[in-house]
């Protein structure tokens, strides 16, 4: 016992220091949870500081639930922007890991370029394609669409095909700043600056595949595709788990490319509607904060599982 | 079943050519092991029948068919690699069954095929276990048993022992003699092992440098060398070489006269003989006379380590060594044919 005494009151103070980190802001959030509190209010001031004579209940997770509009878009809009960046930056690294891990000449100023955009700042990378790219007008998105309606009246000037032109519509461009489509800009966005990072994992694993196995399925006859099927995925299984585990984690929080996109117009996702709700009440704001921890521990339990399984096998 | 011809073959990446022109001829039902140090071009000679390297010019053909221009999987060839290779995320059975679902056979043919072979190699409890929980001897076994499921027209090995440890790298050796025996298939057999060669081979092909130095049955091999090099390198221990110098009617190793009347004019010769080949004698008798440097006991034989006076060493294979003591003069003789001259320049064996 006494052996290891000593070395449990040396930890004791890191970890008495990691548990108040978490446990004060977990407990406040809860304590919140359960009163009443706002920042403002004329008609209720004591209601302004918290205190357990304000008790409220489970009144704060009522109104969450059932009367404010948002919180259920939010939940399932969090779960299609994560799995929708998940499901393309995984397709789009290993198609561009695959095409980059074959030698060429200028591989490496390649590889270079590829990894650029995951040292883009959220923030600026958001600006720079809301406003460059999507936007309708001035960005590559509206440039685009005039360019090629530009070339569609020119056809129609021709004699005989012209009149075939003229049957085409007018093409609009897509305003991505728009409630229906804020979502895919923020999913676009995301996925560009995201995608470097799985192709640089899945990068690594390649380069670690047995090429003995390869010839061997050459001589098996297999196809490209069956070597792809039967070898390079089952060998990725490791690095793509890990790669859709520290996404979901990270992109459960997304926050600045909502922001600068639409101000959460049509897109709002669990953060940005507890940034809502503290804007002034704090109780709903707590409760929806619970929410979103038992969402990221849900989705956190299934993907331990599966990184557990592929790490085991 | 089908014998193999290589026809002036040559491979070469970029300026480096790695292969300077082969000629063979592979009878039908031949056990042909290709041997050589590494480097010398057995590997990529055997990659290039299989198909994994392009060959360069030249012709490879598979029976009657040339095949240069055919895909590996349609040569009728299968190969065991060094590091078995085998598919890590498939069970044993699938590992073995890959090849023929590929070729889209009929599911109760993979499956007659598969248990046949696994009967074969003592694999048939293994087969819905995954590679990683196998031994190394037995993933061999797997591997091997992913060729014989093909029934190619020829057997392809690379290396197949190297990665066993020494016990079972005898045991499998006997597998494969004993599975050669039964299938009757043509096996091409790489290793750099002399031993190997020397034991498993109808014929042994000794490369060098991308080139052929010598073909021919084992024991042609070691009573015959072509010359120095295929004699130094087959045999165990090695053969041992003296510098000789010329005299009337003969050669001398320190001054001890050999008669030999040679064939061919030549300036410089080595004088070779092995270990085993060295008979203790008088001093009067004596063609070779060395100091006892070192001795190895190793078992059922001993190894000595002499040095002649010229500072030239060499080995002596004893049964036992009696009252003899390190420092101690020996006196070495040796039948005629057991004597092999070689010419200092070229190599070359003279007879």
């Amino acid at each position: 016992m006494a052996k290891r005494t000593l070395p449990r009151l040396l930890q004791a103070p890191a970890v008495l220091l990691l548990l108040l980190w978490m446990l004060i802001p977990l407990s406040m959030t809860l304590y919140f949870s359960f009163i009443r509190y706002v920042l403002n209010s004329l008609r209720k001031p004591e209601w302004t500081t918290p205190s357990l004579s304000n008790w409220r209940g489970l009144g704060n997770y009522e109104y969450v639930l059932f009367n404010a509009k948002d919180f259920w878009f939010a939940v399932q809009n969090s779960v299609f922007i994560v799995t929708s960046i998940l499901l393309l930056t995984v397709a789009l690294g290993l198609a561009i890991a695959l095409l980059v891990n074959r030698s060429f000449p200028g591989r490496g100023i390649v590889r270079v370029l590829i990894i650029s955009p995951f040292f883009v700042m959220p923030a600026v990378n958001a600006v720079l394609w809301i406003n460059m790219i999507l936007d309708p007008v001035l960005g590559l998105n509206g440039l685009a669409v005039e360019g090629l309606n530009g070339l569609v009246a020119g056809l129609r000037e021709f004699p005989l095909l012209g009149g075939f032109f003229s049957l085409w519509p007018e093409i609009e461009p897509i305003s991505f700043r728009a409630t229906q489509t804020s979502a895919y800009a923020v999913i676009m966005m995301v996925t560009w600056q995201w995608t470097p990072f799985a192709v640089l994992i899945f990068m690594t694993s390649l380069q670690s595949e047995d090429q003995q196995q390869k010839e061997a399925a050459i001589l098996d006859g297999a196809n490209a595709w069956s070597q792809f099927r039967n070898l390079t995925l089952p060998h990725l299984a490791r690095p793509i788990a890990i790669v859709l585990m520290i996404q979901a984690i990270f992109h459960l929080s997304l926050y600045a490319e909502i922001e600068i996109v639409s101000r959460g117009n049509g897109n709002k996702n669990l953060p940005y509607l507890i940034g809502d709700f503290a804007t002034n009440n704090i109780g709903a704001a707590s409760a929806t904060g619970i929410f979103a921890v038992i969402l990221a521990n849900i989705v956190a339990i299934f993907l331990i599982r599966m990184v557990g399984k592929s790490l085991m096998d | 079943m089908a014998g193999l011809t290589i026809r002036d073959a040559r491979k070469a990446y970029g300026e480096t050519q790695v292969i300077h022109g082969i000629d063979l001829d592979i009878a039908d039902g031949d056990f042909v092991v290709f041997v050589g140090p590494s480097g010398c071009g057995k590997s990529t000679l055997l990659r290039m029948i299989a198909g994994l390297e392009e060959v360069t010019s030249g012709d490879i053909s598979i029976g009657d068919r040339v095949v240069n221009d055919v895909a590996p999987a349609d040569r009728g060839v299968a190969m065991v690699f060094q590091t078995y290779a085998l598919y890590p995320h498939m069970t044993v059975y699938k590992n073995m069954a890959f090849g023929l679902i590929q070729a889209k056979t009929p599911k109760d043919e993979i499956d007659r095929r598969v248990r046949e072979a696994a009967k074969i190699l003592d694999i048939e409890n293994y087969l819905e276990r995954t590679p990683r929980a196998l031994s190394g001897g037995q993933r061999q076994r797997v591997a091997i048993g992913r060729a014989i499921v093909r029934e190619p027209d020829v057997f392809l090995f690379d290396e197949p022992l190297s990665n066993l440890d020494a016990a079972l790298r005898g045991q499998t050796r006997l597998e494969i003699a004993r599975l050669h025996q039964r299938l009757k298939t043509t096996i091409v057999y790489v290793t750099h092992d002399q031993v190997e060669a020397m034991t498993l081979a109808d014929k042994i092909v000794v490369l060098r440098d991308g080139l052929i130095e010598q073909y021919g049955a084992p024991m042609e091999l070691y009573e015959n060398p072509a010359n120095k090099f295929v004699a130094e390198f087959i045999g165990s221990p090695s053969m041992n070489f003296f510098e000789a110098s010329q005299e009337k009617g003969g050669f001398s190793i320190g001054g001890k006269k050999v008669s030999v009347k040679l064939s061919q004019e030549v300036n410089a010769i080595d004088i070779g003989i092995r270990p085993e080949h060295l008979k203790q004698t008088t001093k009067q008798k004596a063609v070779l006379s060395g100091t006892l440097d070192v001795v190895e006991q190793l078992g059922d034989h001993v190894l000595a380590h002499l040095v002649t006076g010229q500072g030239n060493e060499f080995i002596a294979k004893f049964e036992t060594l009696g009252d003899i003591k390190l420092g101690d003069t020996l006196h070495f003789d040796a039948t005629k044919e057991n004597i092999h001259f070689f010419d200092k320049t070229s190599g070359a064996r003279l007879v």
